[in-house]
């Protein structure tokens, strides 16, 4: 059966296409997909298009239901998102505009290392990484934590993991809102997500998230890579991880709330999985209270995996971390609501911009910034696919004024998994990685699989377009040497 | 031969799965997801079984499905079980109550995580045969 979209869509320019609010009754703004010819026709083969039109449905949704390049199809929601919401004008929050990896988000550290001083290590790096994190389907790792303990986590995040000694403290700054968000409630989870959350920290899970190690093969801003510390062959670390069973329970708990809340409140949406409720009513605000507990759970989580993946690094080099200089660029989420202000017709207001499968992207300057950071703008982190490349990008200026300071979180899949399982022989694509010097290591067989280069977009052509119209813009490009994965 | 369907999904996953009455649909579609999640290996590592009661309530059949599915993938991380036979005591378009039994994870080869059911695309339907069901899992 073919998923093709038949639907309309408008040329506004080379990069911008609109899906018209008349295209359904009950849209109450248009559609914005960013993207370029060649990846829009992508973008058709799926029924993603048709959930951007959906998202629009959304009460208090203001400007447009934006996609970004690497959009494909999710469920309610589509992967690429963002939708802001009017808090002030019944503006409602939806946690299928979040998913179910509340935080799902990706960190970058940079060594001191170059190249030619470890390409004869990348395997022992490699199998070292896969034995100290724990990884794959209901991993539990040696971190586990009391009910005490977990509520800390929900209030401090990445603060709870620096003070039992998993980092320091200028990991915090380098983290998007210091690695805690304000305003969880940790009696808004409830006592299963608690119970599922107890020994997932310092887990990486399963699916498309990993740890890689890379080495950068491209500079596109010299300054910006001055500034950050980074040069070409230089070795360095991404980390892509979310909030585990304990974000999965959160999203489904407060789906079911809010699927009453759609009656309650007299909401029509035509997808259940975007129900939703007014921030500012009492499942609303729980929800935001809860979701917040869950997205600080993941950055704890993400320190600890950067925690332990610097241990394995002194383990295999015999050296502290700090000599080998891994310090954190940044680490930013890409599944998450946020109440921030940006300019609507002119006028500041209040919103709620649910990223699915976007990252924030606050250009020079931004308050949220921390010092460093504030001339160059946000780093951003791509991840691209495991046989090809990722990015360092930042924030600008012109993301505040047309993307609620939002860009893309990745390359988006093309295809599916039951595809790629169908069509990929895993002796071939570890040879044909392999012949590219890349080192994989994976709990399952079926995701590297899954996870096969050919299955995604390219990033170098997603990351084409935000840089083009300028809703972030590249600083350095790396390439893949050694990953593991769930 | 297996007793469900995929259902082609660009991210995700789906299977369609079917049953000749209500009770068979929600085991077989269990019994579905459990298989996509993994594989039981050909010798038992562990004898290791707990059987575990779930009771759910819901406003309506289709809700009623998914929480089923989501009730069992979160017991299932918890427990660290897979759950391989399902039976029910009740179930109605409204509620259920079922006896489902856990096996270590020891004995199976993990494929892949499903983080949980959705809404997207569900549908449930009573036809001249039984009963069909079409869901699409977060992986």
């Amino acid at each position: 059966m073919s998923n093709f979209w038949q639907g309309p869509i408008e040329k506004i320019d080379d990069f911008h296409w609109r899906i018209p609010k008349t295209y359904k009754p009950g849209m109450r703004v248009p559609g914005i997909i960013i993207a370029d010819e060649k990846l829009l026709k992508d973008i058709r083969h799926d029924k993603a298009a048709e959930q951007v039109a959906n998202v629009a449905f959304l009460p208090g949704i203001v400007g447009a239901s934006l996609a970004m390049p690497d959009i494909h199809w999710g469920y309610g929601f589509s992967i690429g998102g963002v939708a802001a919401t009017d808090v002030e004008a019944g503006g409602v929050i939806s946690p299928g505009g979040v998913g179910f990896d509340i935080n799902c988000g990706v960190r970058m550290l940079k060594t001191n290392f170059q190249y030619e001083e470890v390409k004869d290590r990348i395997k022992d790096l490699v199998y070292a990484l896969f034995s100290g994190i724990p990884s794959g389907l209901g991993s539990k790792g040696d971190i586990r934590v009391s009910t005490r303990e977990e509520k800390e986590i929900f209030l401090k995040g990445s603060k709870w993991a620096v003070q039992k000694g998993f980092g320091i403290e200028e990991d915090l700054e380098c983290t998007e809102e210091n690695g805690a968000i304000q305003g969880a409630d940790p009696g808004a989870v409830s006592d299963r997500a608690y119970e599922r959350g107890k020994a997932q920290s310092g887990t990486l899970g399963s699916g498309n998230h990993f740890v890689e190690v890379q080495v950068i093969d491209q500079l596109y801003d010299r300054d910006c890579c001055d500034q950050f510390g980074l040069n070409l062959g230089q070795i360095t670390v991404m980390i892509h991880s979310g909030s585990r069973g304990l974000g999965y329970q959160v999203c489904d708990d407060y789906t079911r709330s809010m699927i009453r809340c759609l009656e309650k409140y007299k909401i029509d949406v035509p997808d259940r999985q975007l129900a939703c409720a007014p921030v500012n009513s009492t499942e609303g605000s729980a929800y935001l209270s809860a979701m917040r507990c869950a997205a600080n759970y993941a950055w704890a989580n993400r320190q600890c995996l950067m925690h332990l993946t610097r241990g394995v690094f002194e383990k295999v080099f015999s050296m502290s971390w700090q000599k080998i200089g891994m310090s954190l660029i940044y680490d930013v989420a890409h599944n998450i609501a946020k109440i921030e202000k940006h300019k609507v017709g002119g006028i500041e207001k209040k919103l709620c911009v649910h990223r699915k499968g976007a990252t924030r992207a606050f250009g020079p300057g931004h308050p949220a910034l921390p010092q460093k950071y504030s001339k160059t703008g946000q780093p951003v982190i791509i991840p691209g696919d495991m046989g090809r490349n990722s990015y360092l990008l930042v924030g600008t200026e012109k993301a505040m004024e047309e993307t609620f300071g939002s860009t893309c979180h990745g390359a988006g899949r093309l295809k599916s998994r039951s595809a790629a399982l169908k069509s990929i022989r895993l002796d071939d694509l570890l040879k044909k990685l392999e012949a590219k010097g890349i080192v994989v290591k994976a709990s399952g067989r079926g995701t590297i699989i899954e996870e096969a280069p050919e299955v995604y977009k390219d990033v170098n052509d997603v990351v084409d377009v935000v840089h083009k119209v300028g809703i972030s813009k590249r600083v350095c490009r790396m390439r893949p040497l050694g990953v593991i994965k769930g | 031969m297996k007793s469900y369907e995929i259902i082609e999904h660009t991210a995700d996953i789906g299977i369609r799965v079917k049953g000749k009455d209500l009770r068979e649909l929600f085991r077989n579609a269990a019994l579905a997801m459990f298989d996509l999640i993994a594989t039981r290996l050909k010798e038992s590592k562990s004898p290791d079984k707990e059987k575990i009661l779930v009771k759910i309530k819901s406003d309506n059949l289709e809700e009623l499905f998914v929480n089923w599915l989501n009730e069992l993938l979160s017991l299932s991380s918890v427990k660290e079980k897979i759950f391989c036979e399902v039976s029910f005591k009740n179930l109605d378009k409204n509620s259920l109550e079922a006896e489902v039994v856990g096996c270590a994870l020891m004995n199976y080869k993990i494929e892949s995580e499903i983080k949980a059911a959705t809404y997207h695309q569900l549908q449930l339907r009573e036809e001249q045969s039984g009963w069909q069901a079409e869901v699409i899992f977060d992986v």
